[in-house]
C-alpha cells in the first residue's frame, strides 16, 4: 500500500497548531507536504481564487490550497477551529473555511480532512474528531489512535512552553524534532519592542515584507504576541466593558494592552491584513487605551497584496528613530 | 422619577413602533435624522477604518443628535441598542461606541445594551437584571407590556403596509404614486395614539384601503426578485440608496427576505426552531454557525429558488464578515441551483450611477433569462 500524503496549506492556523497535526500525521504513518513559503505565484492564485473583499490573509490560504491541489495530494487538511477558549468564538470567515474551500475549488466531501477541534477546553470533541480521521488514513488499533492523539495534544503544549521562553514561530518550527535540547534565549540590552496581531500577519515574511528578518538585522529586540503566555496576560482591565469575543483578537488586544502597560516594553507596532475585520476593533481599543494612559509610541501597520517594500521600510525605520530619540540616544545622520 | 430622554437606532420605518412603546412607557422618544451627508461625515470620521458601514452609520446618527440637540454633557440621555456575543462585530458596537463617545468628551450619557447573559453567570446575571430594570423603568408591569404590545402591532402593521406597497408599485401606472400614498399611511400609522390598539387598527385600515386604491397596470409581466443580505443594509432603504425602489422602477416585484418582525420573531422568541429549520437546508453548502446574517442569506437564495423567483440580489456591506463568507458560498449555490444572484457591496463611497448599471444590467439578463425558458417550452 501507497504511503497516503496530506497536504497542509502554509497560512492562517498552520502558525499556530502545525507541531500537533505534524506529529499526529507523522505517527500515524502518513506523509506531510506543506506548501511552500507564499510567493507571488502562490498570491496571483489565491487572489484569482477568491472573493474579492476578504481579507489579504485568507485569499493567500486559497493560493496555498490550490498550490497543493495541482500537487495532487490525497487529501487536504483544512481543520475547522470552532473554539479555542470556553465561551469564545472565531473569527467567521475562518470558522467556515472548510466550507469556503470546499466551495470555492468544488473539492469532493471525501478529499477534504474537516475535523471540527476546539483547543483548551471540550478536548472529549477534539479527541473524537481526530479519531475518525485516524481510523481513516491508517489501520491501527483502536488503542494506538487514542495514544498517537494524546501525544500530538502533549507535544502542541511542549511547543507553546517553548514559545514562552523567549523562541518565536519561525525559530521553533524547524527545530520540531529536537525540542528539549533548546536552552532559554537571553536577550540582548537594547531597544525592545511589542508586535501584536495574529500570527499569520506576522510570520508570514512575503506578506508584510520581511518586518521580523528586517528587525533581527538591526539589532532590535522584539516580543511577538503570541510569545506570551495568555494565561498570565488575560486578566480583565477596567478600561474594557467588555471582552472581545474572538480568541485571537483577544490574544492581539490583551497582550497589545500589557505591552502598552508594561515599562519595559519601548515602543509597539501592530500588524494586521487589510480587509480584516476583528483588528479594526482591537486597534482602535489601543488606540484609545494609550491615549488615555501612558502615550507609548504606537504605530499600525495595514498590509495588502499592494504592499511595496519601501513604503513598510521607511514607515519601520522612522518608528524605530523615534525610539531611539526617546530612548536617549543620539543618532547621526 | 422625571421622564428620560431615549434614543434608539433608526433603520428604516421601524422608528415609528419604537417611539410607540417609549411613549407607552412614559419617557421622551428622540428619533434620528435619516442618513444624510452630515450624519455619514460624523460617523466615518470618528470610527475605525476597517468597521463596516452599519456601525458608521450608527455613530453617526448619535453624534449628529449630541451635537444638534446639545445632549451628552449636559442633559443625560440613555441609547438603546441591541448587542449579543456571536462572532459577528454587530455584538460589540455598544461597547466601542461608548469608548469612542466618551473619548470625544461626551461623559453624560447611558447605552441600554439589550442583549442576553454573559459568561461568567455570577457577573453577568446581575447586569442583565440592571438592562432590563432601565430598559422598562419604573412602571407597573401591565404598562409595559401593553407597550410591548401596542409596538409590536404597529411594527407588524409597517411591514405589511410596505409588503403590499413593493407588491404594487412595479405595475402602478402613474410613477411614483404608490410611494407617496405609503409614505402618506406610514404618517396616519404614526399619528395614532400611542396607547390605543383600536385606534392603531383603524389607521392601518385606511392605509391599506389607500394603497388598493392606487391604478395599476393588471396585464404587465413583472420579474420577481428576491433581496438578501445583511439585516441592517436590507432594512434601512436609505443604507441601500433605496434598492427596492430603483428595482421596483424598473418592472421588478421585490421581495426582502429579512423584515423587522421576521427578525424579532426568528432571533429572539422561536431561535430554536429557526435555527433548526435553516440548518438542514444550507447544511450542503454551509455547516457551521457564523452569526450575523450570512447563513440566512444562503438559506434564502435555496427557498427564492423554491419559490420560482427569477434571481436574487445579495446586498452586503463592506467587510462584513459573516456576509463575505455567503458571497462566496453564493457563487457555488448559484451555479448548482442555476439562480442568478448579483453581489453589492455598499459603503459610504459607493456612487448612484454605478449602483443603477449594474441592476439594470442585471435586470436585462433576468428577463432575457426568462423569455428564452418560454421560447423553449413552446
Amino acid at each position: 500500500m501507497r504511503e497516503k500524503t496530506i497536504g497542509i496549506a502554509r497560512g492562517l492556523y498552520y502558525y499556530m497548531y502545525y507541531p500537533m497535526w505534524k506529529k499526529f500525521f507523522l505517527e500515524l504513518g502518513t506523509k506531510v507536504i506543506v506548501s511552500p513559503p507564499t510567493n507571488k505565484r502562490i498570491m496571483d492564485l489565491g487572489v484569482a481564487y477568491s472573493v474579492d473583499d476578504i481579507c489579504i490573509s485568507v485569499k493567500v490560504y486559497h493560493g496555498h490550497v490550490k498550490y497543493l491541489l495541482d500537487r495532487n495530494v490525497d487529501f487536504i487538511f483544512v481543520p475547522r477551529i470552532v473554539s479555542e477558549e470556553k465561551h469564545k468564538e472565531n473569527c467567521p470567515k475562518l470558522l467556515s473555511l472548510p466550507d469556503l474551500i470546499r466551495d470555492t475549488f468544488s473539492i469532493e466531501e471525501s478529499r477534504i480532512l474537516s475535523p471540527e477541534l476546539y483547543f483548551n477546553w471540550n478536548r472529549a470533541k477534539t479527541e473524537e474528531e481526530l479519531f475518525k480521521i485516524g481510523v481513516l488514513l491508517s489501520n491501527k488499533t483502536r488503542k494506538e489512535i487514542k495514544s498517537i492523539i494524546r501525544k500530538s495534544l502533549a507535544f502542541q503544549k511542549t511547543y507553546e512552553y517553548y514559545l514562552n521562553r523567549g523562541y518565536n514561530t519561525l525559530e521553533l518550527y524547524p527545530r520540531l524534532t529536537n525540542l528539549k535540547k533548546l536552552k532559554p534565549k537571553k536577550m540582548k540590552s537594547g531597544i525592545l519592542i511589542g508586535i501584536v496581531g495574529f500570527p499569520y500577519d506576522i510570520y508570514d515574511g512575503y506578506l508584510n515584507a520581511s518586518i521580523l528578518d528586517k528587525l533581527k538585522k538591526m539589532g532590535i529586540n522584539y516580543v511577538v504576541s503570541n510569545m506570551l503566555n495568555y494565561k498570565l496576560i488575560n486578566r480583565s482591565y477596567k478600561f474594557l466593558n467588555k471582552d472581545l469575543f474572538w480568541h485571537q483578537s483577544n490574544v492581539a488586544l490583551k497582550a497589545g494592552l500589557y505591552f502598552l502597560s508594561s515599562k519595559d516594553i519601548d515602543g509597539v507596532i501592530t500588524i494586521s491584513s487589510f480587509g480584516c475585520g476583528l483588528s479594526a476593533i482591537y486597534t482602535k481599543l489601543l488606540d484609545i487605551f494609550n491615549k488615555e494612559r501612558n502615550k507609548k509610541p504606537l504605530i499600525h501597520l495595514v498590509i495588502d497584496e499592494q504592499t511595496g517594500e519601501a513604503g513598510i521600510l521607511t514607515r519601520l525605520e522612522a518608528f524605530l528613530d523615534l525610539l531611539k530619540i526617546r530612548k536617549g540616544r543620539e543618532i547621526y545622520v | 422619577m422625571s421622564k428620560r430622554l431615549i434614543i434608539f437606532p433608526r433603520m428604516g420605518n421601524s422608528w415609528i413602533s419604537f417611539k410607540t412603546y417609549i411613549k407607552n412607557i412614559g419617557d421622551i422618544p428622540i428619533i434620528p435624522r435619516p442618513l444624510n451627508k452630515r450624519v455619514l461625515e460624523l460617523g466615518v470620521k470618528y470610527s475605525p477604518e476597517g468597521i463596516c458601514f452599519p456601525f458608521k452609520v450608527l455613530l453617526g446618527q448619535y453624534l449628529d443628535l449630541f451635537e444638534r440637540l446639545n445632549l451628552g454633557k449636559e442633559r443625560k440621555v440613555y441609547i438603546i441598542s441591541l448587542g449579543g456575543y456571536g462572532p459577528c462585530r454587530f455584538g460589540y458596537y455598544n461597547a466601542l461606541h461608548e469608548k469612542i463617545l466618551k473619548d470625544l468628551g461626551y461623559k453624560n450619557f447611558e447605552i441600554i445594551t439589550v442583549e442576553g447573559i454573559d459568561h461568567p453567570f455570577y457577573r453577568g446575571f446581575p447586569k442583565f437584571i440592571k438592562m432590563i430594570g432601565k430598559l422598562f423603568g419604573f412602571h407597573p408591569p401591565w404598562k409595559v407590556i401593553k407597550g410591548f404590545i401596542n409596538a409590536g402591532y404597529k411594527l407588524y402593521f409597517i411591514d405589511k403596509l410596505e409588503k403590499l406597497a413593493y407588491k404594487i408599485m412595479p405595475r402602478e401606472i402613474n410613477r411614483g404614486e404608490t410611494l407617496n400614498t405609503l409614505n402618506k399611511a406610514l404618517t396616519i400609522l404614526d399619528k395614532a395614539p400611542y396607547n390605543n390598539l383600536r385606534k392603531i387598527k383603524e389607521a392601518y385600515e385606511e392605509g391599506v384601503e389607500m394603497l388598493k386604491r392606487i391604478t395599476i397596470d393588471k396585464k404587465k409581466e413583472v420579474i420577481k426578485v428576491g433581496l438578501v443580505g445583511e439585516a441592517y443594509m436590507l432594512m434601512d432603504y436609505d443604507n441601500n440608496r433605496e434598492i427596492e425602489k430603483k428595482l421596483a422602477y424598473l418592472g421588478v416585484e421585490v421581495d426582502r427576505s429579512l423584515r423587522t418582525s421576521t427578525w424579532a420573531s426568528d432571533r429572539i422568541i422561536f431561535v430554536k426552531k429557526h435555527k433548526e429549520h435553516m440548518m438542514k437546508i444550507i447544511k450542503p453548502y454551509l455547516n457551521c454557525f457564523i452569526g450575523g446574517d450570512g447563513q440566512e442569506s444562503v438559506m434564502n437564495t435555496i427557498l427564492y429558488k423554491e419559490k420560482g423567483y427569477d434571481g436574487v440580489v445579495h446586498v452586503l456591506p463592506f467587510g462584513c464578515l459573516p456576509e463575505i463568507v455567503a458571497k462566496e458560498i453564493l457563487a457555488k449555490v448559484s451555479r448548482d441551483i442555476d439562480m442568478p444572484v448579483l453581489s453589492i457591496s455598499l459603503d459610504e463611497q459607493t456612487g448612484e450611477a454605478g449602483l443603477i448599471t449594474r441592476l439594470e444590467a442585471f435586470v436585462d439578463l433576468l428577463r432575457e433569462r426568462k423569455y428564452k425558458q418560454k421560447e423553449v417550452l413552446v
